[in-house]
């Protein structure tokens, strides 16, 4: 069956370069998250796959068939996939009945497996109440299972969603998020889902690639992008992080504020200055001086917060350079306390430059 | 690529080419066709083309009427009337003409220099009306018979009866020169009109151009059509006219308006309107008979009674209360000069009078 | 929850997808329509009448005064009814779309019925109103102030005659630009500066104006245009005072012997000012898109006038005495009186001015047929195209998309009159003899109506989001498909509106129709002016008022018909 191949796929326009170079393969009945910050070229990519836009350099392959590629481009509605809009782009004039069988219209399906279909997505996607408005009556959640519904009834090879959760509000959003995996473990169709929310991404994403300025920085499985963060930028897009600059001593150490720190990761070279991340919830705080004797650093607490089930510190070490730490609620250290953190050396990555 | 500019020059010169070339020239006819009368075939086959257009710069009303005293006689054949000024109906043929447009059946025009033009064109198709050969005087019909005098009008002066008074009225075109009537004249344009084309001719030769030049320091109300002068007096908007259809004044004094026509000392300018047939007619027949019904005494006598035209038709009655037609001092129409000194007039007068 | 068990299909396709030829051809006949007469006019221009190259033609506008004079009257006249309609129509639209000014709607319609009432009509009915010694107004003027009967008060016959009537008539287009454009002001703008302490003229003197200036600037370029290239007014009103326009001068080189080459050469300056016009009113306005976005509808709030919404009104019905109420009064005056110069009295009455126009007056019907038949014509077809189109530019579907738009917009730049002359040129000659026809009056009146009709529905397509055909077409339908299920319907209102547009704009056209019509293709505009040319007054009157009736009805009835299902748009 079809995967979704990208090899080498560059977009231009004029002089900038919005897609540089970008090779992937989506396989098939997996879901691929497409991550980062806006500007960085992920909803071009995703129209590029969609047929919308033509590739400036490289090629777009589905299983062995050639679909895009700067000589040809197959169009948007020859290539049997699926999209569901930022703004859903439901048609007005049309009830949400109207909306959901559009496909199926086209593709000349008899009246009965039409109805018998609507009822199966209807039921799914708990519009059935629904099915007789007009997509100006709806909220933006259901006007989002509208749109859910409309691309998944034509049973697509390859569903394409462009950040299809940034209009509902938080709670909502949560709760889609999840329906967002279980509809996808329920129909498995090749999914790639275009987002800037990385908790969207951690919690729906079989493969995730974070993208930046046009490139694919790191594509891996979640546990992998947040455990080992090949790049700055991956580590402290993906969950927050603190990220230390210090000269690499030799190669598994670096110098903080005066201390060795030891690390994983990336092998360093003596000398040269070396980010090192490590998230908050893994560096521990403690007013008395912790049993380790590796990686244990003095610092002041600069601010404090409590968030109901969790504390946020900001802490100063003795070269100026500021941490966040996340502890358990109950631990109280008040600001100006002067304090022990200690970092574990499994925890501090070291990264590329 | 064929242009359309027909300049008349040039085909004066190559008409008078081909009348010294006369004998190798199969154009002029040694004698006028027979006379034709109207058949019972002629009426049949008429009525089976169904229609007759008539392209003529008579005022609408009376040319409407002709055409329907027309359509009463002969039921059966519609008569479209296309009035419009006659130096825009030669552009309007010229146009379709030049299209292979062939629309027209029969044209009449108060400019008879066009006939000649287009009889040199070899585009009227000859064609005697009995009433034409038998009564006409031969000065009123085209010796090769492609078309005869349908009307003949005065283009006089006049003046508003309500804002003018008979002692102050002008009674030649010096009178029109004085200072009091500046801002008071209305006139019309021969670059529109073939009556104003054939008076400036004849004005110009027998009264000359300084005429012109002083007429056109009085602030004269410029209109387009000949017919136009008489309306605008009796609307009151201007109070004399300085040329104009003498029917129209005729028509309008009758029905109550308060005009009343003035014939020049100098003399009063003839215009001549022929009616003629083109060969490339798309209904010859309806043409035909047309043609024959407009000269006959019944069409000559409703012209001169409804219309306040004049008539060559030996058979017509002068309407009462008119200036009888011998008692007027009138100037002599010369159409093939027209013909030869049209653009020029043209030029010059736009040059005179800036529109 | 068990996959759905049938075997997913993709979308059949006929074979072959018809979208790219289709917009080829409509972009060729856009190409064919504009590109042939303006090649004619450009050989017509450098040759001379042999055909051979030559720049000869063009001293001769500069050097004489016949050309040159009514060159910069033209000028004169574009500027001053620019600016007169500025300085009309900004503050009424100020008053209509922002104020609470009693009977708002009212004076909208009134203004529309300007707007469709035939500017060469308007001429002759103000002739009736102001002619000096014979007009209503001037007569009611010495019967008032006892005057001689030399004095007059209005002279239409003259510069300021001219001006005055087309401003009338041009109004219209710079009330709706701005009226439009405050409509959809959002009201922070101005609640922030009021919450500032600053008072309503303050407001609308440094918020509202400026924001409205695009579009104001926009109806300024427009009512100059129009008034440079009109002939229907000029003609009627500037013979008789003595001086010519570019456009009847163009005319006057028609007549017999015409002089094509001196029209064609006279007609270029025109040309190349219009386009350079369009490109400053380009620039100054930069890419501002005027589509409403996102769908929220905020109403404007309304500024309250107080005291003065009555004078308000009173100043805006005093206006619209000059396009309507007056003219119209004329007109009806003049159809049922015996002399069009007197009232209508119970001696002066009569039906016979009707009964002339519509049982003697041979034309009248083959008039009225043809351009009902050419209004109807011209309108689907060129709102079809106009629709076709827009979407290509707006969508960029096919290259070269940016010429096709400046095609559609080009026409703008034509007068009607030489746009008459070069489809004379065009179609009088085989393979396409179509003078004669009803054919090239056709093709004359979609030229002239399409960069209204194509501004109109490009700035509708751009409020369409393009997600919503994008999300057509990956379900399966082509572009052609997505434009006829998706995009036209909710184009809807855009669609009449243009329809209706380009039929008033067809029952109004003389300029061009006056170059292309025969007896047998005349239509009513023409039969209009061939009776101003012999001084039928009444029966133009009435003809003129049978045009309204019908354009009004038209409309009327086109707006209240449910097109394309009455489906409501959210």
């Amino acid at each position: 069956m079809a995967s979704v191949e990208l090899r080498s796929l560059t977009k231009r326009y004029g002089d900038a370069t919005v897609v540089d170079d970008i090779s992937l393969t989506i396989a098939h009945g997996h879901l691929v998250c497409l991550l980062g910050p806006s500007g960085c070229g992920k909803t071009t990519t995703l129209r590029l796959i969609a047929g919308f836009v033509e590739p400036s350099a490289g090629e777009i392959r589905v299983g062995d068939k050639l679909i895009s590629s700067p000589a040809s481009t197959l169009p948007p509605e020859r290539r049997n996939m699926s999209m569901i809009f930022q703004s859903y782009a439901l048609w007005p004039h049309m009830t949400v009945t109207e909306n959901i069988v559009y496909g199926l219209k086209l593709r000349k399906f008899a009246r009965d497996i039409i109805a018998k279909k609507l009822d199966a997505i209807l039921a799914t996607t708990r519009l059935a109440a629904l099915a007789q408005r007009y997509p100006g009556e709806l909220s933006g959640g259901q006007q989002q299972r509208v749109a859910l519904a409309r691309a998944l009834i034509v049973e697509p090879e390859t569903l394409l969603l462009d950040e299809p959760l940034s209009n509902l509000d938080a709670n909502l959003r949560e709760e889609m998020r999840f329906e967002v995996r279980r509809l996808h473990d329920a129909y498995r169709y090749t999914t790639v889902y275009v987002t800037h929310d990385q908790s969207e991404a951690l919690t729906t994403a079989d493969l995730i690639a974070v993208m930046n300025a046009g490139k694919i920085e790191q594509a891996g499985s979640p546990e992998e992008i947040y455990n080992r963060p090949h790049s700055e930028f991956v580590a402290r897009f993906i969950g927050s992080s603190n990220v230390i600059k210090g000269k690499a001593l030799d190669n598994a150490r670096i110098d903080f504020a005066g201390s060795p720190l030891l690390c994983v990761g990336e092998p360093m070279t003596a000398g040269k200055p070396t980010p090192v991340s490590i998230r908050p919830h893994d560096i521990g705080i403690s007013t008395g001086k912790p049993s380790q004797s590796e990686n244990v650093v003095p610092a002041t607490v600069v601010r404090q917060v409590f968030l109901g089930d969790r504390r946020d510190y900001m802490v100063e070490a003795g070269d100026g350079t500021q941490l966040r730490v996340v502890t358990e609620a109950d631990e109280n250290i008040p600001r100006g306390s002067a304090v022990w953190l200690h970092l574990p050396p499994d925890r501090c990555r070291a990264l590329a430059g | 690529m064929k242009r359309t500019t027909f300049s008349r020059r040039d085909l004066l010169i190559g008409s008078s080419a081909l009348a010294v070339g006369g004998a190798l020239s199969t154009r002029v006819v040694s004698a006028a066709p027979p006379a034709s009368a109207v058949t019972p075939e002629l009426i049949a086959a008429a009525k089976k083309e169904g229609q007759v257009v008539w392209y003529t710069s008579i005022d609408l009303k009376l040319s409407e009427r002709i055409g329907k005293a027309f359509e009463a006689k002969y039921p059966g054949v519609a008569c479209k009337v296309e009035r419009s000024g006659a130096e825009r109906l030669l552009q309007r043929i010229s146009q379709e003409y030049s299209a292979n447009v062939h629309a027209v059946d029969v044209v009449n025009s108060s400019d008879a220099s066009l006939l000649v033009y287009w009889k040199d064109q070899d585009m009227l198709a000859p064609y005697v009306p009995e009433d034409v050969v038998k009564l006409y005087p031969a000065e009123h019909k085209d010796a090769d018979g492609t078309f005869a005098s349908f009307r003949v009008f005065l283009c006089v002066i006049a003046y508003n009866t309500n804002l003018v008074k008979k002692e102050e009225a002008p009674k030649s075109f010096a009178d029109l020169l004085d200072p009091k009537w500046k801002g008071k004249i209305v006139k019309a344009h021969p670059g529109y009109s073939g009556t104003i084309m054939t008076a400036t001719y004849q004005m110009s030769r027998d009264i000359g151009w300084g005429y012109f030049e002083k007429l056109a320091q009085q602030n004269i109300m410029q209109v387009q059509s000949a017919a136009d002068p008489p309306k605008k007096i009796a609307l009151g908007e201007r109070a004399v006219m300085a040329d104009g259809v003498e029917y129209l004044i005729f028509a309008e004094r009758e029905s109550g308006q308060p005009v009343e026509p003035v014939y020049a000392t100098e003399g009063t300018p003839l215009i001549i309107g022929p009616n003629g047939l083109f060969k490339a007619a798309p209904n010859p027949n309806a043409a035909r008979l047309f043609q024959s019904f407009c000269f006959t005494p019944e069409c000559q006598q409703l012209c001169i009674d409804v219309g306040g035209l004049r008539s060559v038709h030996p058979q017509t009655k002068e309407h009462a209360g008119r200036t009888p037609l011998s008692q007027i001092k009138l100037m002599k129409d010369d159409a093939a000069a027209v013909l030869k000194h049209g653009e020029e007039i043209k030029a010059r007068y736009v040059k005179i009078f800036h529109v | 929850m068990t996959a759905v068990s049938s075997a997913p299909a993709t979308p059949r396709h006929a074979g072959f997808d018809m979208s790219k030829p289709v917009l080829l051809a409509f972009a060729a006949v856009l190409c064919a329509l504009i590109v042939l007469p303006l090649s004619w006019l450009v050989y017509y221009a450098f040759t001379d009448k042999k055909g051979v190259f030559t720049l000869a033609n063009f001293p001769r506008l500069v050097t004489d005064t016949a050309y040159f004079d009514p060159l910069l009257t033209t000028f004169a006249l574009a500027i001053s009814a620019a600016v007169i309609c500025c300085a009309v129509a900004a503050p009424m639209g100020w008053l209509v779309g922002r104020t609470d000014m009693p009977l708002r709607r009212t004076v909208r319609l009134l203004v529309t019925a300007s707007f469709v009432t035939p500017p060469f009509i308007g001429a002759i009915a103000w002739e009736l109103l102001a002619a000096p010694n014979s007009g209503l107004l001037n007569q009611l003027f010495r019967d008032l102030t006892g005057a001689d009967a030399g004095t007059h008060l209005f002279n239409i016959y003259s510069f300021a005659g001219l001006v005055f009537v087309m401003s009338c008539y041009t109004f219209p287009y710079v009330f709706v630009l701005v009226a439009n454009a405050l409509d959809r002001m959002p009201s922070d703008l101005e609640d922030a500066s009021a919450i500032l302490g600053a008072k309503t003229s303050y407001t609308a003197w440094r918020v509202t104006i400026p924001l409205a200036l695009p579009a104001l600037v926009a109806g300024a370029l427009v009512a100059f245009l129009e008034a440079m290239t009109q002939f229907g007014t000029p003609a009627i009103l500037a013979m008789p005072a003595g001086f010519h326009t570019m456009t009847t001068k163009i005319w006057s080189l028609f007549q017999f012997p015409a002089k094509p080459e001196l029209a064609a050469a006279a007609s270029l300056p025109l040309l190349i000012l219009t386009v350079i016009l369009l490109r400053a009113q380009h620039m100054v306005l930069g890419r501002r898109s005027y589509a409403v976005v996102g769908g929220k509808n905020s109403e404007p709030r309304l500024i309250r006038l107080g005291g003065y919404k009555w004078l308000a009104l009173a100043l805006s019905m005093l206006v619209l005495m000059c396009p309507v109420f007056l003219p119209y009064f004329a007109l009806l005056n003049a159809s049922f009186s015996k002399l069009a110069s007197h009232l209508v009295s119970f001696n002066n009455f009569t039906l016979q001015n009707i009964r002339f126009v519509f049982s003697e007056l041979s034309a009248t019907q083959i008039a009225i047929k043809n351009t009902f038949v050419l209004g109807i014509l011209a309108a689907t077809f060129g709102t079809i195209l106009a629709v076709v189109i827009g979407y290509v530019t707006a969508r960029q579907a096919v290259i070269g998309h940016r010429v096709l738009g400046f095609l559609a917009s080009a026409p703008l730049a034509i007068p009607g009159i030489v746009l008459g002359v070069g489809l004379f040129f065009s179609y009088m000659r085989p393979p396409f003899v179509l003078y004669g026809t009803l054919w090239i009056l056709l093709i004359a009146f979609v030229t002239l109506a399409m960069p209204a009709a194509y501004q109109q529905l490009q700035s509708a397509f751009r409020a369409v989001h393009p997600e919503l055909e994008d999300a057509s077409r990956i379900l399966g339908a082509t572009r052609l498909r997505s434009l006829w299920q998706i995009t036209a319907p909710l184009l809807r209102t855009s669609v009449i509106a243009t329809w209706c547009f380009i039929f008033v704009g067809v029952v109004r056209e003389l300029s061009a129709a006056i170059m292309l019509f025969t007896s047998q293709t005349k239509v009513l505009s023409v039969l209009i002016y061939d009776l101003n040319e012999s001084g039928d007054l009444a029966a133009i009157a009435v003809l003129g008022v049978f045009m309204l009736i019908i354009t009004s009805a038209v409309v009327i009835i086109a707006n209240s018909l449910p097109v394309f299902g009455a489906r409501r748009a959210a």
